[in-house]
C-alpha cells in the first residue's frame, strides 16, 4: 500500500506554502480565544459529586468514635495495600463484637480508588473532597485513627452540613440490586450522581445531549 | 564636550533597548501563552507586568556554575562576545531622522559583520563548555550562520542597488516617505529570503536548531547558568531587535509612516519593530522546528539561487531604468 504523507499541491499553495497559513492562522484565532486556565490558588476548582479526596473516618454521633467494626474488607480490596487495622475483642464490655485499636492509611501509597469505602458495610470509612493537604514529611500523611477522625470532623465543619445528612455516593455502589446491599448503604443517593444527569466532563455532555436530542 | 554627549546618548540606548529586551521576553510569553489558550504569566503584578524584572533579579543573584572541565576563560568570554557584538550593531541603527549613533557609510555590512560575529559567542561557548550538547549546538550554530548569512547577504544586495547606498539613513531616505517609496514590493522576493534568514540567522523556531531543547537540552547554553545565561538570552533578543530593524529600514521604509509624529519621531520605527517581533512569536507559536538537512536544503538549494536571481533582476532593471 502506497501511503500518502504529504496531500498533492498545487503550483500556487506551494509558493505561499498554504500549510504554514493555515496553521498561522490557527494560532492568531486561538490569540483571540478565551484561555482556558483555571488560576488555582486564587480560583478553586468546582468539586463535583464522587471527588475523591483526603481519607477520612466517620465520626459515628451516638458513640463519638469510628463506625469501623474491624471486618477488614477494606483492607482486603485495597489495592495498594496502604490500610492497615488491628481489630481485637473485648469479650467481658462487648462480648463478641471486633473492636480496632488501630487504623492507619498511608495517604502517600494510596491510589484513590475508593473501593474501600464501596465495601464497607457501615459506611465507616470516606474519601472527602479536602484535596489541599500536601505536607513537607511522610509520617504526617501516614494518617492514623485520630488524625481520621479529626479529618471527617474538619470535612463536615467545613462542609457546614450535620454529619448525619452526609451521604458518599461510593457508599452506594452503583449497578447492585438494592437486596443484595448491606442495610447501612441502602442510602438515598443525589440524582447528580446516579443515571442520565451524571456530570462526566463537557464532552461526555455534548457527545450525550446530541444522541438523545437525535 | 562632544564624547560625554556620546557617552550619554549610548547610555541612553542602552537603557531603552535593555527595557525593550525585557519586555520582548514578557510579550513573547503573553502570546504565546495566549495562542496555546493559556494565559501567560499572571503572577508578579498587574497581568504579570513586572515578571520580566523578578527574572532579571533572579538570574542575576544565580548562582555562576563554570564546569570543572570547561575552557575557563573561553567560557567565561562567550556570552561577553554575544552581547558586545550584538549590542554594537544597534550603534549604526537609524531609529529616526538624525537618531542614530554612527552614521557611518558601511551601516549594512556593520550589522551583517556584528551578527556574525555573534556567533563566534555561540560556537565559543559550545566548544568552552566542554559538554555534547553544547559542542552540537555550537557546530549547528556555525554551519547554520554560514549558509544562511549568504543567502541574508544576498537578499539585501537588491536593496543596495536601489538605494545605491550601504549606508542605512540613506537606504530609508531613498524609499521616500510614500507607501509605495518602500522595497517591500519591489523587492518582494528579496524581503522573502530576507525574512527566512533572519529566522534563521536569529536561531528562532523553526530554525532553532542551535538549542533544540527537545534534543539537545538546551544546546550552546546547556552549562551556562544565571547571569551568563541571561546575557546570551539578551544577546538573542537584541539580535531579533537588530534583524527586525534591518527588515524595516530595507524593506518597510524606517521611520516614515502614514504621518510624521512631532513629540516621537522614532514612532513609525518602534510599531514596525514590534510587528516583526510579534511575526517572530507567531511563527514560534505555529510552527515546529526543520529538521537539520531540511534546513540546509532550504538554505542552499532554494534562498540562494532565489537571491542571486533577485539580484540579476534588480540589476537589469537598474541598468535599463537608469
Amino acid at each position: 500500500m502506497q501511503i500518502e504523507y504529504k496531500p498533492k499541491r498545487n503550483l500556487l499553495e506551494t509558493i505561499l506554502q498554504a500549510e504554514i497559513l493555515k496553521g498561522l492562522s490557527l494560532t492568531l484565532r486561538r490569540l483571540f480565544s478565551k484561555p482556558i486556565t483555571r488560576q488555582y490558588p486564587h480560583e478553586k476548582p468546582q468539586i463535583r459529586l464522587g471527588f475523591r479526596g483526603q481519607h477520612a473516618l466517620v465520626r459515628d454521633p451516638e458513640t463519638g468514635d469510628s463506625k469501623c467494626i474491624g471486618c477488614m474488607r477494606c483492607a482486603v480490596v485495597c489495592p495498594s495495600r496502604c490500610i492497615r487495622i488491628r481489630p481485637y475483642k473485648d469479650k467481658e464490655k462487648h462480648g463478641n463484637r471486633r473492636l480496632i485499636s488501630e487504623y492507619k492509611i498511608e495517604a502517600l501509597r494510596c491510589v484513590y480508588c475508593g473501593y474501600c469505602e464501596e465495601v464497607c458495610p457501615v459506611n465507616a470509612i470516606v474519601l472527602t473532597e479536602v484535596f489541599e493537604y500536601s505536607s513537607y514529611d511522610r509520617p504526617s500523611l501516614y494518617f492514623t485513627k485520630e488524625q481520621l477522625l479529626g479529618n471527617w470532623d474538619r470535612f463536615i465543619a467545613a462542609k457546614g452540613i450535620r454529619a448525619e445528612d452526609y451521604v458518599n455516593p461510593f457508599w452506594r455502589p452503583r449497578g447492585l440490586p438494592e437486596h443484595t446491599l448491606p442495610a447501612a448503604k441502602r442510602q438515598e443517593v443525589d440524582s447528580e450522581w446516579s443515571g442520565e444527569n451524571q456530570v462526566v466532563g463537557r464532552n461526555w455532555k455534548k457527545h450525550h445531549g446530541a444522541q438523545q436530542a437525535g | 564636550m562632544n564624547i560625554l554627549l556620546l557617552l550619554v546618548w549610548i547610555i541612553v540606548l542602552f537603557c531603552v533597548v535593555m527595557l525593550h529586551v525585557a519586555y520582548a521576553t514578557y510579550f513573547e510569553r503573553k502570546i504565546i501563552g495566549h495562542m496555546q489558550v493559556r494565559l501567560g504569566p499572571m503572577e508578579v503584578g498587574w497581568h504579570g507586568l513586572l515578571q520580566p524584572i523578578a527574572d532579571g533579579v533572579k538570574s542575576f543573584f544565580k548562582e555562576d556554575i563554570i564546569p570543572t572541565n570547561a575552557d575557563r576563560p573561553i567560557f567565561l568570554a562567550a556570552p561577553i562576545i554575544c552581547l558586545v557584538a550584538m549590542m554594537s550593531a544597534l550603534a549604526v541603527l537609524p531609529f529616526a531622522p538624525g537618531w542614530v549613533l554612527a552614521d557611518i557609510d558601511i551601516g549594512l555590512l556593520f550589522v551583517f559583520a556584528m551578527s556574525s560575529l555573534a556567533s563566534y559567542g555561540v560556537v565559543l561557548a559550545g566548544w568552552a563548555s566542554n559538554s555534547k550538547y553544547s559542542f552540537l549546538g555550537g557546530l549547528r550554530s556555525m554551519a547554520q550562520v554560514i549558509s544562511y548569512e549568504i543567502s541574508m547577504g544576498l537578499s539585501l544586495v537588491g536593496v543596495m542597488l536601489m538605494a545605491g547606498s550601504l549606508n542605512l539613513t540613506k537606504i530609508v531616505e531613498a524609499q521616500g516617505d510614500s507607501i509605495f517609496g518602500m522595497y517591500l514590493m519591489p523587492q518582494c522576493v528579496g524581503f522573502f529570503v530576507f525574512f527566512i534568514s533572519m529566522l534563521a540567522e536569529t536561531n528562532r523556531v523553526p530554525f532553532d536548531l542551535p538549542e533544540a531543547e527537545t534534543e539537545l537540552v538546551s544546546g550552546y547554553s546547556t552549562e551556562y547558568s544565571g547571569m551568563r545565561y541571561a546575557i546570551f538570552f539578551m544577546a538573542e533578543y537584541i539580535g531579533m531587535m537588530v534583524m527586525a530593524s534591518i527588515g524595516t529600514i530595507c524593506f518597510l521604509g524606517g521611520w516614515n509612516g502614514p504621518f510624521s509624529v512631532a513629540w516621537f519621531p522614532p514612532l513609525w520605527f518602534a510599531l514596525k519593530i514590534y510587528m516583526f517581533m510579534f511575526l517572530f512569536i507567531w511563527i514560534r507559536a505555529t510552527l515546529p522546528r526543520y529538521r537539520y538537512d531540511q534546513l540546509m536544503d532550504l538554505g542552499w538549494k532554494l534562498l540562494i539561487p532565489l537571491a542571486l536571481a533577485n539580484i540579476v533582476v534588480t540589476a537589469c532593471f537598474k541598468a535599463l531604468a537608469g
